[in-house]
């Protein structure tokens, strides 16, 4: 386990930098160094007075699957949504005064698609569905323009 | 090795917009671009829909409403999903919203959004056409700075 912190909330009242034990909160880009982290330590993320750290899992233990009908009901769910998604995004290049509205439609379909792959089984980027999605993608190798060094670097850094 | 992952490329693109926002969230920035890269490759090869009108939406709305959601709510109450349950309690009202702002859209024209701004919700995709941004999402209570303006 590891602390993280959102950079947004930070207050810069730098309590984290004078509690961590090995100076993990003490970096030029404003994120702890995970590498540097003690596994649960934990004393920065109390220490802080703006809630801005919490703690993450290095290795994500394996999440109980999800049950197979509510995943494909979600499945279907998702390709509706992005199928309005594109009928959205194509009527937002016209000239017509629709157009606006239909991008806010297309937005927020888009913003539902991703709602329903979440609850079908991809929320976390560690888990075991979404490292299967991945592997399966490296069978794209090959066809024109497929980022395969991006899958395959997401399966090294994600376990 | 042979791919058989179930999704169109279009559902891939969102699938890997959502674990890019994932890892935003736990602070791994290498991982979220290297999902964008992914979401953009499949935005691309998505596409664009063919010529469309906008009453191409009312039947997958109509869908949704009547089977969509049904489907996933009736079988995630009875393994009790928690959190599909969510997903369904949101999406369902936002479905509903899309439904009467195109149904309005169809009544009064460009006059609907005279004078008003567009802003969408993005934690659950609600749509406000109002002068000033919505200080909390009137579905699923986010605040001001989770709308974005169209
Ligand atoms: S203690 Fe919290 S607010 Fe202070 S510098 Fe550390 S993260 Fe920022
Ligand atoms: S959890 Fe402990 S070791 Fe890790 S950054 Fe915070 S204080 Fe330092």
């Amino acid at each position: 386990m590891h602390a993280a912190r959102n950079i947004a909330l930070c207050t810069k009242d730098c309590l984290c930098l004078f509690v961590c034990p090995t100076g993990a909160t003490d970096t030029e880009n404003g994120q702890i160094d995970f590498s540097r982290c003690l596994d649960g330590c934990r004393l920065c993320v109390d220490a802080c007075p703006s809630h801005a750290l919490y703690l993450v899992f290095d290795r994500y233990p394996v999440k109980p699957q999800k049950d197979a009908v509510v995943a494909s009901a979600l499945d279907n769910l998702l390709e509706s949504k992005v199928k309005q998604e594109l009928i959205g995004t194509a009527l937002a290049q016209g000239e017509n005064g629709g157009a606006k509205l239909a991008k806010a439609i297309a937005h927020s379909n888009r913003v539902l698609a991703e709602d329903c792959a979440r609850e079908a089984r991809y929320i976390l980027p560690q888990g075991s569905e979404t490292r299967k999605l991945l592997t399966e993608l490296l069978g794209r190798r090959g066809d024109p323009g497929f980022p395969v060094d991006a899958v395959e670097q997401l399966l090294e850094l994600l376990q | 090795m042979e791919y058989k992952e179930p999704h169109t490329n279009g559902a891939l693109a969102a699938i890997c917009t959502n674990l890019s926002k994932a890892c935003d969230k736990q602070m791994r920035p290498t991982e979220a671009g290297l999902f964008d890269k992914l979401a953009s490759y499949f935005s691309q090869s998505a596409g664009v829909a063919g010529p469309v009108s906008i009453n191409d939406l009312d039947a997958n709305i109509a869908a949704d409403t009547e089977s969509g959601y049904i489907a996933v709510e009736s079988r995630a109450q009875q393994v009790g999903d928690r959190g599909a349950l969510r997903c369904v309690t949101w999406g369902k009202k936002v479905t509903a919203i899309h439904k009467s702002v195109l149904v309005r859209y169809a009544k009064q024209g460009d006059a609907l959004m005279e004078g008003s701004n567009l802003y969408v919700c993005e934690a659950c995709g609600f749509i406000a056409i109002a002068k000033e941004v919505p200080g909390l999402c009137p579905i699923c209570k986010a605040p001001a700075s989770r709308f974005t303006k169209i």
